[in-house]
C-alpha cells in the first residue's frame, strides 16, 4: 500500500468511526500513516500517551519522531498474539481510566488536565508493576529513543566514532548517547 | 575430486587450518556445511539504528517457532539472525530435564563472525589441572607446548592487550595496543587490588586491530572504530575471523578450493592402509551425495559437530565410529558456566564521560585454587567487566512522563560497574553427546542427543561466583549492588568443548599431542573437540594455536612419509 492509499484509508476510517469515538480528535497523527494493527480509537489514545510521555520542546517528541506508527508496526509486525492482547489490554485500562476520571477519552479530554492524569495513572501502574502498561512505556521509551530524531537531536549517536575516549570532560549541558 | 589436505568447517578452527596447511603449499579443501557469507556485501554493520528491522527485535512468532534456542543468545537481533541456524531446520535432542542450548552459525566463517573476540591464553596451571586432581585425562602436552602457536596466532590475528605478568594468564609476546580503561574502571581496580592483592584487574585482551599493522593491512584489514557492532560482521575487517583473515590469507596461496553447502557426512575409513581415505559429504541443497579424497583430513566442525562426524563415521574396523576404540569421542562434553554475576552504581564522576563504544572490557583472572582457595571445589572462574554511565534505558522501568521526564534521560546517567562471571566446568564422562537412535535430519543424519548437567562442583563455583561478586562491588563502594546467581543453561556460554579429546592413554582419549587420532593417523581434530579440559579463559585463541600447531604436524609428517 502506498502512502497515498494509506492516508485515504484513515481519512475513510476517520470518517466511519465519527467524532464520537475519538471525541475531538488530535488529528496530528494523520500526518503520518493509517495504522496496520490499531484501530483508530485506540491508535489516538495511543499517540496521544506517547507525546504526554515524551512531549516536544526544544527537540521533537514521540509523536514527532514518529512514536505512535512505530508501535503499531511493532505490534503488527514483532508482538505476538499475547503481547498483542497484553498491550491492547493496556491501552483499554488507560481508556476506561481516563473515562472514569476525565470523563472523557484522553485525546478528548482537556488539555490541561491529560499531562497530570497521565503522571497519576503511570506512577500507579509502575507501583504495582503492571507489565503491560510498563511495556507500553518501555515501547515508547524504545521506538523514541532509537529513531533518528530521538538519537541524533534529543540525545547523541555516532555511527563511526573512529575513536574510544574513556574519560573525557562532561558538564550538566552534555547530551548522552542513545547507544 | 582429490587434494592434499581436507579440512571440514570454516570456523575459527577450519579457517586457521586451512591458512596452515595452504600455506605450507598442500592442495587445500575446506568443506563448509552453511552457505556462502561474502565479507563486507553480506555484513549488515552500516544499517542505522532507525533503520533496523523492528529496532532489532525478531518477531517473537518466529522466535518461538525457528529460533526457540538460538534466540537466547544475547547477540540475536533482526541485524544477525542470517547467522544463527533455524533450530526448526537444524534439531537435536537432550534429556527434558537437562537443556542445552546449542547456540551455531552455519555459513562460511561459521562463528568467528560473531564471536565476542576475547582472546586469552591458557596458563601452565590449566594444562596440569587434569593430573593435579584426577578429572579428565592428563593433557599430553604442557604451556610450553602451546606458546610458541599461541605468539604464532596471536601475531596474525591481532590481539589487543596490555603484558600484565600473571602465571595464571601468560601473556602474549606481541600485543596490539591495549583499549584504555575508563577512570571508574582504573578507580575500581585500585579499590580491588588494595582490598585483595592477588587478584588483578587488566584490560580485556580482544582480537581486534587498535593498530593495524603491514601484515594485517596486506589482507585489507582495517583498524577498529569503536562501533561495537561487530556481531554484525565488521567491514573494516577490524576483529579477526575466518573473512576477515585466515581464508584470504589461504586464497592467496593459490592451494585452496571452498565448497559450500556441503554437509560432512562421515570420514571414509580405508581398512587396507588404515588411514581415512575421504569425506562424504551431502548437498545441502540437492541432498545429493558426493566424496572427496584427501591425504590428510582435519575435523573443525566444532565440538559437538565433529563428535557428530565421527560417530557417523561407522566401518567393520570402527563400529561406533571412527578413532572411537577408547569410547572417548562424544563424552567429557564441557561449555563455561556463564550468565552469573554482579551490578552496582558508582557515585560520582559526573564530570567525566566517554566517546567511542569499546568492544572489550576488563578481566579478573582466576584467583580461586590460585592465590586463594576455593570454597569447596576445584578449578576457577574469571570475571569479565566494565564501567560506564548509563543512558535512557536506566528510565525504562522508572516512574515519570512528561518534559521533565525527558530532560531527565537526556544527559548521562550515573556510573555502573558490572561483572560477568566465566567458570570453568569438570571434564565427566557422562556429560555426552551420541547420536540418535532414529531420528535423522533431512539429510538424513542422525541426529544428536546432548546429555550435559552440571555436578557439584559446578554448583559450588556457582555459588561462590555470587558471593565474590557482591564482596568485589562492596568493597569498591558501589551501592545498590544486585548479584545475579541465575544460570542461564549449559551451552550459552557457546564454548562447547572436550568430546574428542587429546590425552597420553589410547584406550582412554582420542587423539595424541599432536591433535592426531590415536587410531587413524592422518586424521587430526583441532577445533574444541580436542580440548582436555576448557580453563575458565574463552577458548577461541587456544583452537586457533592448536589447529596452527595440528597443521604444522600433519604437514610434517606427510612431507615425511609418515601418513
Amino acid at each position: 500500500m502506498s502512502p497515498l492509499d494509506r492516508r485515504a484509508l484513515l481519512k475513510s476510517v476517520l470518517v466511519l468511526v465519527g467524532a464520537a469515538a475519538v471525541g475531538a480528535p488530535d488529528l496530528a497523527f494523520a500526518q503520518g500513516a493509517a495504522p496496520r494493527f490499531l484501530s483508530a480509537p485506540r491508535f489516538a489514545l495511543l499517540d496521544e500517551v506517547s507525546a504526554l510521555i515524551i512531549p516536544k520542546t526544544d527537540t521533537p517528541g514521540a509523536r514527532e519522531a514518529g512514536v505512535p506508527n512505530a508501535i503499531d508496526s511493532l505490534l503488527a509486525d514483532w508482538a505476538s498474539a499475547e503481547t498483542q492482547q497484553r498491550l491492547v489490554a493496556s491501552l483499554d485500562a488507560l481508556d476506561a481510566e481516563s473515562r472514569a476520571k476525565l470523563g472523557a477519552p484522553l485525546p478528548a479530554a482537556p488539555a490541561a488536565g491529560r499531562l497530570a492524569f497521565l503522571r497519576d495513572y503511570d506512577a500507579a501502574a509502575i507501583a504495582r508493576q503492571d507489565r503491560g502498561y510498563m511495556q507500553l512505556k518501555q515501547l515508547v521509551m524504545m521506538t523514541y529513543y532509537l529513531s533518528e530524531p530521538g538519537a541524533t537531536e534529543e540525545l547523541r549517536y555516532e555511527h563511526v566514532p573512529g575513536v574510544w575516549e574513556p574519560w573525557i570532560p562532561a558538564g550538566p549541558d552534555t547530551r548522552a548517547w542513545a547507544v | 575430486m582429490s587434494f592434499d589436505a581436507i579440512v571440514v568447517g570454516s570456523g575459527m578452527s577450519g579457517g586457521w587450518a586451512a591458512k596452515e596447511l595452504a600455506e605450507k603449499g598442500l592442495k587445500t579443501l575446506v568443506i563448509e556445511r552453511g552457505r556462502p557469507l561474502q565479507h563486507q556485501a553480506d555484513y549488515t554493520d552500516f544499517v542505522q539504528p532507525w533503520e533496523l528491522q523492528n529496532y532489532g527485535m525478531v518477531s517473537e512468532a518466529e522466535s518461538h517457532a525457528d529460533y526457540p534456542v538460538q534466540s537466547q543468545c544475547y547477540a540475536f537481533t533482526t541485524a544477525t539472525k542470517h547467522l544463527w541456524v533455524k533450530d526448526s531446520d537444524h534439531p537435536y535432542t537432550t534429556p527434558p530435564d537437562k537443556p542445552f542450548m546449542w547456540i551455531r552459525g552455519y555459513h562460511l566463517g561459521g562463528r568467528s563472525i560473531m564471536w565476542a573476540r576475547q582472546s586469552y591464553r591458557l596458563s601452565p596451571m590449566d594444562f596440569e589441572s587434569n593430573k593435579k586432581d584426577g578429572y579428565g585425562s592428563d593433557w599430553p602436552i604442557r604451556y610450553e607446548d602451546m606458546a610458541p602457536w599461541y605468539d604464532h596466532v596471536e601475531r596474525f590475528a591481532g590481539i589487543s592487550g596490555a603484558k600484565d605478568g600473571l602465571e595464571q594468564l601468560p601473556d602474549g609476546d606481541e600485543y596490539l595496543p591495549p583499549m584504555e580503561l575508563t577512570g571508574v574502571e582504573k578507580e575500581f581496580k585500585s579499590k580491588l587490588e588494595a582490598r585483595w592483592p592477588t587478584r588483578r584487574l587488566i584490560t580485556g585482551r580482544c582480537a581486534h586491530l587498535t593498530e593495524a599493522k603491514p601484515h594485517h593491512q596486506e589482507l585489507g584489514r582495517g583498524q577498529c572504530q569503536y562501533r561495537s557492532l561487530c556481531d554484525r560482521g565488521c567491514s573494516y575487517g577490524a576483529y579477526f575471523s575466518s573473512l576477515s583473515a585466515t581464508l584470504p590469507a589461504a586464497e592467496r596461496t593459490g592451494n585452496l578450493t571452498v565448497v559450500t553447502n556441503a554437509i560432512a557426512h562421515s570420514v571414509i575409513y580405508d581398512p587396507k592402509t588404515g588411514k581415512a581415505s575421504g569425506v562424504r559429504v551431502i548437498d545441502a541443497v540437492t541432498k545429493q551425495g558426493r566424496v572427496y579424497e584427501g591425504k590428510v583430513i582435519f575435523l573443525c566442525a566444532s565440538a559437538i559437530g565433529t563428535a557428530q562426524i565421527m560417530l557417523n563415521s561407522k566401518s567393520e574396523a570402527f563400529p561406533n565410529g571412527i578413532a572411537n576404540r577408547s569410547d572417548a569421542v562424544g563424552r567429557y562434553l564441557m561449555d563455561h558456566l556463564s550468565g552469573l554475576g554482579g551490578w552496582g552504581r558508582v557515585p560520582g564522576h559526573h564530570d567525566r564521560y566517554h566517546r567511542g563504544r569499546r568492544p572489550n572490557g576488563f578481566y579478573i583472572p582466576r584467583y580461586r585454587n590460585v592465590t586463594e582457595p576455593g570454597d569447596g571445589y576445584t578449578r576457577g572462574f574469571g570475571f569479565q567487566g566494565r564501567g560506564q554511565r548509563a543512558n535512557w534505558r536506566r528510565g525504562m522501568n522508572s516512574p515519570g512522563v512528561g518534559a521533565e521526564f525527558k530532560q531527565s534521560l537526556r544527559s548521562p546517567g550515573d556510573w555502573e560497574l558490572s561483572i560477568s562471571g566465566f567458570g570453568e566446568m569438570l571434564p565427566r564422562p557422562e556429560n555426552r553427546v551420541t547420536l540418535h537412535k532414529n531420528k535423522v535430519d533431512q539429510w538424513g543424519i542422525p541426529v544428536v542427543h546432548i546429555d550435559c548437567g552440571l555436578g557439584p562442583n559446578e554448583q559450588k563455583m556457582i555459588e561462590q561466583i555470587g558471593t565474590d561478586a557482591r564482596a568485589i562491588l562492596e568493597a569498591a563502594g558501589c551501592e545498590d549492588v544486585q548479584v545475579f546467581k541465575h544460570y542461564g543453561g549449559v551451552g550459552l556460554g557457546i564454548h562447547e568443548l572436550g568430546t574428542a579429546h587429546m590425552g597420553r592413554d589410547p584406550n582412554t582419549s582420542v587423539l595424541n599431542k599432536y591433535n592426531q587420532a590415536h587410531d587413524v593417523p592422518n586424521l587430526f581434530v583441532t577445533d574444541g573437540a580436542c580440548m582436555a579440559s576448557g580453563g575458565c579463559q574463552n577458548p577461541s585463541l587456544s583452537y586457533m594455536a592448536m589447529s596452527a600447531r595440528g597443521a604444522h604436524y600433519a604437514a610434517s609428517f606427510l612431507k615425511e612419509g609418515k601418513i
